[in-house]
């Protein structure tokens, strides 16, 4: 793995500031004394582009102070801006009896802040870099002539999407919020579930060109500070033009570049953020898409729905269960059927197996190229469905049922056998709750399968000793990718594979945070004490 | 990569993965060619020998608990004479490495795969084994962690649903052949079993955590692996018979075969033959992390995975054409793996004991030595 860890360096090391990029202000970068060079500078440098909006207004008693607003059309709200900004700057500075003289001091400066301009959010700005930043993030500038210091005035305004249901990962029972576009409404939602001073949030800018907001959100204390500041770090690594989404991110501080499976989680669920910052873990919320990513990130952690903590214990451990088997099935059933027609017919038992020899007698191909036909026409069956306008997605039920099931095996193409095979996987890799680990499953399936055609199920073992040696070299942020079961952790346990009682469960995840007291023993017995009173009832 | 320390239960799984290695495919026929039913009264007195193996093997390493093995012969026998039989014993980890390779793709081919080359049978297992040694001991431990849950609960299968055929009067009567024949077939068994595991102490008390716990958890896991072969054993007389058990290559195999239930699942031995073949792969990759962790240290190189590709391209080409046929490989079994094991395993060892004896004084003052209570 070595090699792959150079590699990894390699990623993350900040290049050198390309020289090709033209520097628009070589001599300095802070803002000027005059209004009119200040704006000329900023036309310039957004290439006169008609959505920033320029406007200079004379305020004061003679009107002797020019003030230089300037936004972004779309991205401000117009509504605060006329209405509070430029009404108290044009009009009521006039009517009250605030004295604004030009002076060479920044009498005016404070002033127009602790008096004039009546809005929450407002910093000073002196260099070009913030306030292009800020001014394309939608906030408001003013400047005022005869001052190299401005304001920036916060008033972004964006419709959004709103809260909706999430689509990816849905639930029958529990909360029907999902994450969205907006960072801000995004922190808010996961703030609204935990309502503790103890939930921190570190806040970045990632991309140079982008400056996408990104938000870590731990909860002090319980998360481990090592795991916070590698995850402060590595996004701190990222020297990148833009960051459009938190996959980006994500491949830039996964542990292991070159593995099949995912080491950081991700869900467009507050609930499942919540619970994983309860637990522990670290979010990372990027501006601009629903999807949070949540670290350390464990195997297991793939195979749990927030909806096993809402269902009762027993079916949700069944469930879980279930989630196991349909994952052993999607990847190794066409191999092992494979190695069974191929190799090992001794197996299956005569009643089945003349049954399955009858209905090969006409196939005209040996099973792994049977397999493999079936298995790439589902996939390319799937992919289109995923792509294409919704209204023809009926036509293509049809076509994949009818003409690639009941026809191919009518026209003795494929064995009827072969067909339930390759359904039960289909149907089996849509079990695991996220996406990520039922793609890896898709890829193994043919790895698998390969390996069943030429060494049996030997060689179904062999792969199976590979695949769990890979998942067990894995770690997610430090923790080893198989625990609780590799290395073994028996109070793991409670919480892996099944799921205990929510009052058994008085410890966090010993990998994920040392703080592991999670609830002191709650009494969950009433039948006595309700016995009890019936008894002094009567 | 040398922070990551072996948990006491990971090593336990090695050790009983170690222990019941190829023998659980071969012991019962080799025991009972000698001793028939007595078989697995050999199998027992074998892992209780382990036993006592164990602790001399424990004591030794425990002296200086910092060090592998091999810098412990350095240090007792000097520069020269501790490299020599430090050679000598990665020699040995590599040959059997090898063997047991060859071992498994003989039965491999002569009992499901006919038509495929042997070259790729070894090649399929090799791969692997380099790949569990390039990700380090940890990542081994933590997959036999793993493995060990599906070892048992195929074993549990095998053993339950054999259990409708056992006839306990095959076992009948005890005691018939003479002690001197059994004590030998246990000696035999310990050699395979117990002595061979002199290469857990490239991992032993240098690479785990809890020194302690592991020694305990190592005479453990000899001893749950020793139960694993002396069950199987009984098994294959308790079914088979001493006679049809003594005549078989692999007996273990031809018991699985047997299986019947219901007139549904029958003939499942390709399935079962996971059993040893999980076994049989975490045995292997010991031998081969002993030898080439050992010939990194012999070589002062400070990372030992540049080696690991030149000697598994040694180790596969030996197994390819170590044993030219089933007899061959017997004979080596029986007679030479013996006497190499005894030689590397108990002789240097015990001279080891004896220098260090003599020198006792010097080495309290080395500060690698501590006193191992």
């Amino acid at each position: 793995m070595n090699l792959f860890k150079k590699n990894r360096k390699i990623v993350i090391q900040p290049s050198p500031p390309s020289k090709s990029e033209p520097k628009s202000m070589p001599e300095s970068n802070s803002l000027r004394l005059k209004l009119e060079e200040n704006l000329q500078h900023i036309k310039s440098s957004v290439g006169e582009s008609s959505d920033i909006v320029f406007r200079e207004i004379k305020i004061g008693n003679e009107g002797n102070i020019k003030v230089g607003i300037i936004y972004t059309e779309g991205l401000s709200d117009s509504v605060t801006l006329q209405q509070i900004i430029m009404e108290t700057l044009m009009l009521e500075i006039k009517e009250s009896d605030i004295d604004l003289e030009l002076t060479s001091d920044s009498a005016v400066l404070t002033t127009l802040k602790d008096f004039a301009l009546t809005v929450g959010e407002l910093t000073e700005v002196s260099d070009f870099d913030q306030l292009f930043t800020r001014l394309l993030s939608g906030d408001v500038i003013v400047l005022v002539d005869g001052f190299s210091t401005g304001f920036i005035i916060g008033n972004k305004s964006w419709e959004g999407r709103g809260v909706t249901e999430p689509t990816a990962q849905t639930v029958i029972r529990g909360p029907r919020e999902g994450f969205s576009e907006n960072i801000r409404l995004n922190t808010a939602l996961v703030r609204r579930i935990i309502k503790d001073e103890n939930l921190w949030m570190i806040t970045k800018e990632v991309g140079r060109r982008t400056k996408t907001n990104v938000a870590i959100m731990y909860i002090n204390g319980v998360a481990e500070k090592d795991a916070v500041d590698e995850v402060t770090n590595r996004i701190g690594r990222i020297d990148i033009d833009g960051i459009l989404e938190s996959a980006n991110i994500e491949e830039f501080i996964q542990d292991s570049q070159f593995t099949l499976f995912p080491t950081v989680f991700n869900t467009e669920r507050p609930d499942t953020v919540a619970a994983g910052l309860l637990e522990g873990r670290i979010a990372i919320l990027v501006d601009g898409t629903p999807f949070v990513l949540l670290v350390p990130a464990l195997f297991v952690q793939f195979f749990q729905s927030s909806e096993d903590y809402y269902q009762r214990a027993v079916m949700a451990s069944l469930i879980r269960l279930l989630r196991f088997v349909a994952y052993g099935i999607s990847i190794l059933v066409p191999a092992l059927y494979i190695a069974l027609i191929t190799f090992h017919h001794e197996i299956i038992p005569p009643a089945l197996l003349v049954s399955l020899a009858a209905q090969r007698e006409g196939v005209p191909f040996p099973a792994f190229v049977e397999a493999i036909i079936m298995e790439i026409t589902f996939e390319i069956l799937r992919e289109a469905g995923l792509r294409m306008p919704r209204a023809i997605g009926s036509a293509m039920s049809i076509v994949g049922a009818f003409v690639i099931g009941t026809a191919a095996v009518e026209a003795g193409i494929i064995s009827a056998a072969m067909v339930i095979v390759v359904s039960i996987t289909a149907i089996s890799s849509f079990v695991p709750p996220t996406y990520d680990i039922a793609i890896a499953g898709r890829i193994l399936r043919f790895v698998f399968m390969g390996i069943a055609a030429s060494f049996g199920l030997y060689g179904i073992l062999i792969g199976v000793i590979a695949l769990v040696l890979h998942l067990c070299s894995l770690s997610s942020f430090g923790v080893p990718y198989m625990s609780p079961f590799a290395p073994f952790n028996l109070a793991g346990q409670k919480d892996s594979v099944v799921r205990f009682p929510i009052w058994k469960l008085l410890t966090r995840p010993s990998e994920i945070s040392k703080n592991r007291i999670r609830q002191r023993a709650t009494k969950v017995n009433f039948k006595k004490s309700s016995h009890s009173k019936r008894s002094q009832d009567g | 990569m040398q922070t990551d320390k072996v948990t006491p239960f990971q090593f336990l799984v090695l050790v009983i993965f170690f222990t019941v290695g190829s023998s659980i495919l071969y012991i019962p026929s080799t025991l009972t060619i000698a001793v028939k039913q007595d078989a697995w009264i050999a199998a027992l007195i074998g892992n209780l020998l382990g036993l006592v193996v164990i602790w001399f093997f424990t004591t030794i390493s425990l002296w200086f608990p910092k060090l592998t093995y091999i810098e412990i012969n350095e240090k007792i026998f000097g520069k020269f004479l501790g490299k020599s039989i430090s050679i000598l014993f990665v020699l040995m980890t590599l040959l059997y490495a090898s063997a047991l390779i060859a071992q498994s793709s003989i039965f491999l081919i002569t009992q499901m795969y006919p038509e495929t080359p042997i070259t790729f049978i070894n090649l399929l297992l090799v791969i692997i084994v380099v790949m569990a040694v390039r990700l380090g001991i940890q990542t081994i431990a933590r997959s036999a962690e793993i493995f060990i849950f599906i070892f048992f609960f195929l074993f549990i299968v095998l053993a339950v649903s054999i259990s409708p055929q056992i006839d306990v009067t095959n076992l009948e009567p005890f005691f018939q052949t003479k002690l001197s024949s059994i004590l030998s077939s246990s000696f035999k068994l310990t050699a395979v079993s117990t002595v061979n595991s002199i290469a857990l102490f490239m991992i032993f008390p240098a690479f785990v955590n809890e020194i302690k716990k592991c020694r305990k958890n190592f005479y453990l896991g000899s001893l749950i692996g020793g139960a694993v072969i002396v069950s199987i054993t009984m098994l294959c007389i308790f079914v088979l018979g001493s006679n049809t058990t003594a005549r078989q290559v692999y007996p273990s195999y031809t018991l699985a075969k047997v299986i019947n239930v219901g007139d549904f699942i029958t003939r499942i031995e390709a399935l079962m033959a996971t059993l040893w073949t999980l076994a049989l792969f975490f045995k292997v990759t010991l031998y081969f992390y002993a030898g080439v962790f050992g010939l990194s240290k012999i070589l002062n190189i400070k990372e030992y995975r540049v080696l690991t590709f030149p000697v598994a391209a040694i180790v596969l080409f030996l197994s390819i054409i170590i044993f030219p046929n089933i007899l061959y490989q017997t004979i080596f079994d029986e007679k030479n793996a013996i006497v190499i094991t005894t030689i590397v395993g108990l002789f240097c060892p015990l001279l080891a004991t004896i220098v260090f004896l003599l020198r006792k004084k010097k080495f309290k003052k080395d500060p690698d030595y501590a006193n191992s209570n």
